[in-house]
């Protein structure tokens, strides 16, 4: 029991990270339709920012926190601007931003790639490795602050998104892109602080992953699959799919790996069968989107 | 009949071409040809047909892999190998394509993403049968009627494969099939009211190309006579996407001009830029993407429309 | 990479005097792929010690001209660059990349009858799965990494251990050699983990290997951030269990990125740097580059120097008396423990002295003294 309980911490720490992910992805796709899988080195470069400013120049660590989210939303603003906003503009089909994006991703990785050293750069833990007993529940430091910090940022979106005029007006984007422009809500913004609040959302995954995982040039990738999966496991339609996603994925991985009784190897391809029927039996994912 | 004669005209230039090459670039050419056939069948599924699938290699390495254990694991002759392979591939495709169809865009995309990782775990832990991480190695192709096929003759037996890839899909586009595919990605609410069955279109779409790719890696397994997991991992997938994208989606052109760009571009830029060669494939990427939408065939398209 | 380009553009120039009569030499790196951050300090060491040979006149009275080449860790690219070497007319090709590279490279090498060597690569099998005379490796073997770690805990009277791996080519083949070694001297492997590749935990694996209360666990994953998150766990639990690892934690970059988890971790390496030509070639490498280099720069110089040594000793560049010199040679180097001897026995194409290895542990967050050496 007690390992079933520590292990609930380890994977609902995971389980934000994916949430994060999918709910950059998600603030994405919502308004534009857009599939941006640079989320996962969105998440990286906010790693290796982390490494700069805390490890490196050792800023107290909310300065710097801030610091490389504030870059982060630039970053995605920017994004928007060079390779999104042209083809939308010209009325390019819908695939032509999202492999757009598959080419910046590749452009991020190797532009880290070529200004670091090849090997993992370590990024500071701001409570450092303690270790937590609260009850029953034990666990890292980090792992309760992924889970606090997410907590707040899932609370923060969706009062956004239902309390208030601005996040209305990103939902009725969401509904109807030409009735939203003939209520007067101005597209081009829109998009563009999906895109900022996008890669806002990938660089705290990135920030907060990083201490466990170090910050590498090859970590997007899987962060983008992770992500993504969560976000179809959650479905897209809500913002509280994503944490659901999430949480469903990294549970299903690590309860698999530390229950399930097959050779280890084999225990990481569990959650990608489950993924493909979960899919098939229920595409839309676990929350349907209100009518 | 004169069609035939053009495909075997090109099978015989394709292959000619492999005796003036040295080793290098022989090998260079028969791995370029093996890529522009892959990407003709990944076009005439995501170009043509409209279905974004990160299988392709998952199934170019069961061909691979399988008409490699067939013949040396379970001592088949090389003929039966061949169609166990094929089998087998078309089991695999069908066995994703049925329930697939039910998903459309990105979740096929996912699931496909999804089994080409399984693949790879199935590779790695499969002990003794596949080799696991080490792969396969110390064989060769049997003898043929007593003749053994290597160097440029093995390279005129890729270029075979890669006209008749093409043949097939040249002839299948230009088809009721290929007007279907082409009316499924358009729009398949108006193609199934026009009477195409749009899920068995695409269950056809899927298995043919996923076949294709298993015929395409049994032949690559006797390329370097060994087969190992690297080779078949998404990442080559997304190279794939790319050359289709880059050369001209939905056009057999843009595949070939897409798959010979992206293959060679490291080995030309490699001595040029070093290993910032990756970066300037990512720029040419969202470039390409930005100002030719289309495709590269786009400009071959607008330069013959100004000359005319 | 700047120091590596400055390297080449110095050794080019050295070259360019006599360019039309060097002694050809190919390499194949990795710079952009999963390989990079082993293939890339090699690969200097390498280039420093073709410098170095070039300085004390070369070989055979001729210079040494490396062909760089670039795989990106992609296997079926790695076997075209070794026929593009061969036809340029390198007369030995050195791989510093991926395993399944190397391995490919091989079918290539096999049949054009040319040397290979992977100074680096440890996997058994590179030399088994293929009988091809005209290849080997020194790097030091998995299996001859476990009977290194084993004759050092044997004092600790192992009975039931776990093992704990990553899902990367290396990783696995690590892995079986380890498990090998391991039932080989009776000792039950209590707890067989994976930790996958992106993978943002590993505690399900430890919690597992917590359960099956193993005597020690031993680390065969070569993947170093999968590797941190299983010392993080450890510490985590607070587990009292020995750690004992592969060579893969011997690379320096565990000195900062396992920071506050790695005391007391003991791992095998080719490597003491109590070993005079240790001192000697780290106090050369600095004076030539400025820079400081470590195990990794070892392996690419003493490859690129084996090679040199064959070539000296066949008295010509023809590949059949290279590969008969290679097979027949016994080297010296900076790798290995003290006196450790490179050879070839008949047969065997593995060139690390099975009791080459030593085991070092982690003290302060440095890699600390060596504990033990050997296999006895």
């Amino acid at each position: 029991m007690q390992d079933f309980l520590e292990l609930a911490v380890s994977a609902a720490a995971s389980g934000c990270v994916y949430g994060l992910l999918a709910l950059a992805y998600l603030l994405m796709i919502r308004p534009t339709g857009i599939i941006n899988f640079a989320v996962g080195e969105w998440a990286m470069v906010a790693a290796f920012g982390g490494f700069l400013l805390l490890s490196k120049y050792e800023w107290p660590y909310a300065v710097g926190m801030a610091a490389v989210l504030a870059f982060m939303l630039v970053l995605g603003w920017a994004t928007e601007r060079i390779a999104v906003r042209p083809l939308v503009e010209k009325g390019a089909p819908i695939l032509a931003p999202i492999l757009a994006l598959l080419g910046m991703l590749v452009v991020y990785r190797e532009v880290v790639s070529v200004s670091f050293p090849p090997d993992p750069h370590p990024v500071p833990f701001p409570f450092g490795l303690g270790r937590l007993e609260w009850g029953p529940l034990g666990g890292s430091y980090q792992s309760f602050f992924i889970i606090g910090t997410t907590i707040l940022v899932f609370l923060g979106a969706w009062f956004f998104f239902e309390r208030t005029v601005a996040g209305k007006s990103f939902e009725a984007v969401a509904l109807h892109r030409r009735a939203a422009a003939l209520m007067g809500i101005n597209l081009s913004r829109v998009t563009a602080l999906s895109f900022a609040a996008g890669a806002g959302m990938a660089g705290l995954a990135g920030l907060l992953v990083s201490p466990n995982i170090s910050a590498h040039y090859l970590m997007g990738v899987p962060l983008a699959i992770q992500g993504f999966t969560a976000l179809v496991i959650g479905g897209v339609g809500r913002v509280e799919g994503a944490l659901v996603g999430g949480l469903v994925l990294a549970f299903a991985e690590q309860f698999t790996a530390r229950y399930a009784p097959i050779p280890s190897g084999f225990a990481q391809g569990v959650p990608l069968l489950l993924l493909m029927i979960f899919l098939l039996v229920r595409p839309t994912g676990l929350l349907k989107a209100r009518a | 009949m004169i069609a035939i004669a053009r495909w075997i005209g090109a099978i015989v230039v394709l292959s000619a071409a492999a005796f003036f090459l040295s080793d290098y670039h022989n090998d260079v050419y028969r791995k370029l040809m093996l890529w522009v056939t892959l990407a003709l069948g990944y076009n005439f599924l995501f170009g043509v047909c409209g279905q974004v699938a990160f299988s392709h290699f998952a199934f170019y390495g069961i061909g691979a892999y399988s008409v490699v254990i067939f013949l040396f694991q379970v001592n088949m002759p090389l003929p039966l190998a061949i169609l166990c392979g094929i089998a087998l591939c078309i089991l695999f495709a069908l066995a994703v394509a049925i329930p697939s169809t039910r998903l459309e865009g990105f979740y096929l995309a996912l699931a496909t993403l999804a089994l080409g990782q399984l693949f790879i775990v199935v590779l790695n832990e499969g002990g003794s049968v596949t080799g696991g991480t080490g792969g396969i190695a110390n064989y060769r192709l049997p003898d043929i009627f007593g003749v053994r096929i290597r160097g440029p003759w093995y390279t005129a037996v890729i270029a075979t494969l890669l006209v008749g890839t093409l043949a097939l899909l040249w002839r299948l586009d230009h088809s009721w099939f290929g007007r279907a595919c082409r009316a499924v990605r358009d729009n398949p609410e108006a193609a199934a009211a026009m009477g195409v069955d749009v899920a068995r279109t695409k269950v056809i779409a899927f298995t043919l190309t996923s076949a294709l790719a298993g015929i395409a890696g049994m032949v690559y397994a006797f390329v370097d006579n060994t087969v190992n997991p690297p080779i078949f991992g998404i990442d080559n997938a997304f190279l794939l996407l790319f050359m289709v994208i880059v050369g001209g989606a939905g056009r057999h052109a843009g595949a070939v001009i897409g798959a010979v760009l992206l293959f060679l571009l490291p080995f030309w830029l490699s001595p040029l830029v070093g290993h910032h060669h990756a970066l300037v494939f990512g720029v040419l990427i969202v470039v390409a993407i930005l100002f030719q939408p289309g495709g590269l065939v786009g400009l071959w398209d607008r330069f013959s429309r100004s000359r005319s | 990479m700047k120091r590596l380009f400055a390297l080449l553009g110095a050794a080019l120039l050295a070259w360019s005097a006599h360019a039309q009569d060097t002694i050809k030499i190919g390499v194949i790196t990795d710079r952009v792929g999963v390989s990079k951050p082993y293939s890339e300090p090699s690969t200097e060491g390498l280039v420093f010690g073709a410098n170095e040979i070039n300085r004390r006149g070369g070989v055979l009275g001729k210079k040494i001209e490396l062909l760089i080449e670039d795989d990106q860790s992609r296997p079926d690219i790695s076997a075209a660059l070794a026929r593009k070497l061969i036809d340029q007319g390198a007369v030995f090709i050195l791989s510093m990349s991926l395993t399944p590279a190397t391995q490919q490279q091989q079918t290539v090498t096999m049949e054009a009858k040319t040397p290979q060597m992977t100074p680096m690569n440890s996997g058994d099998t590179l030399t088994t799965q293929l009988p091809n005379p005209y290849f080997w490796q020194t790097g030091p073997l998995g299996s001859i990494q476990i009977a290194t770690l084993l004759a050092h805990a044997r004092s600790k009277n192992l009975k039931r251990v776990a093992l704990i791996t990553d899902n990367s080519d290396l990783g696995q083949l690590l892995a079986r050699f380890f498990r090998g070694g391991l039932e080989k001297s009776g000792i039950q492997v209590v707890a067989e983990e994976v930790v996958p590749r992106g993978a943002t935990t590993a505690e399900p694996q430890m919690q597992k290997i917590r359960a099956a209360n193993p005597d020690a666990m031993f680390m065969a994953g070569v993947l170093t951030a999968e590797n941190v998150l299983i010392l993080r766990a450890y510490r985590q639990f607070g587990l009292k269990f020995p750690i004992h690892s592969s060579y893969n934690l011997s690379v320096p970059v565990y000195m900062s990125v396992a920071k506050g988890l790695i005391n007391g971790v003991t791992f095998v390496d080719a490597y003491d740097p109590e070993k005079p030509e240790v001192k000697e070639f780290e106090a050369a490498y600095k004076k030539a580059t400025g820079k400081d280099s470590f195990n990794l720069h070892g392996y690419g110089y003493d490859g690129i120097m084996m090679v040199a040594e064959a070539i000296k000793k066949a008295g010509s560049t023809d590949k059949e008396k290279i590969r008969e010199a290679m097979q027949t040679l016994k080297y010296k180097g900076v790798m290995g423990a003290k006196g450790m001897e490179y050879s070839f026995p008949e047969g065997k194409r593995a060139g690390f002295d099975p009791n080459g290895m030593v085991v070092r542990v982690y003290e302060n967050d440095k890699q600390g003294r060596v504990v033990h050496t050997g296999q006895k």
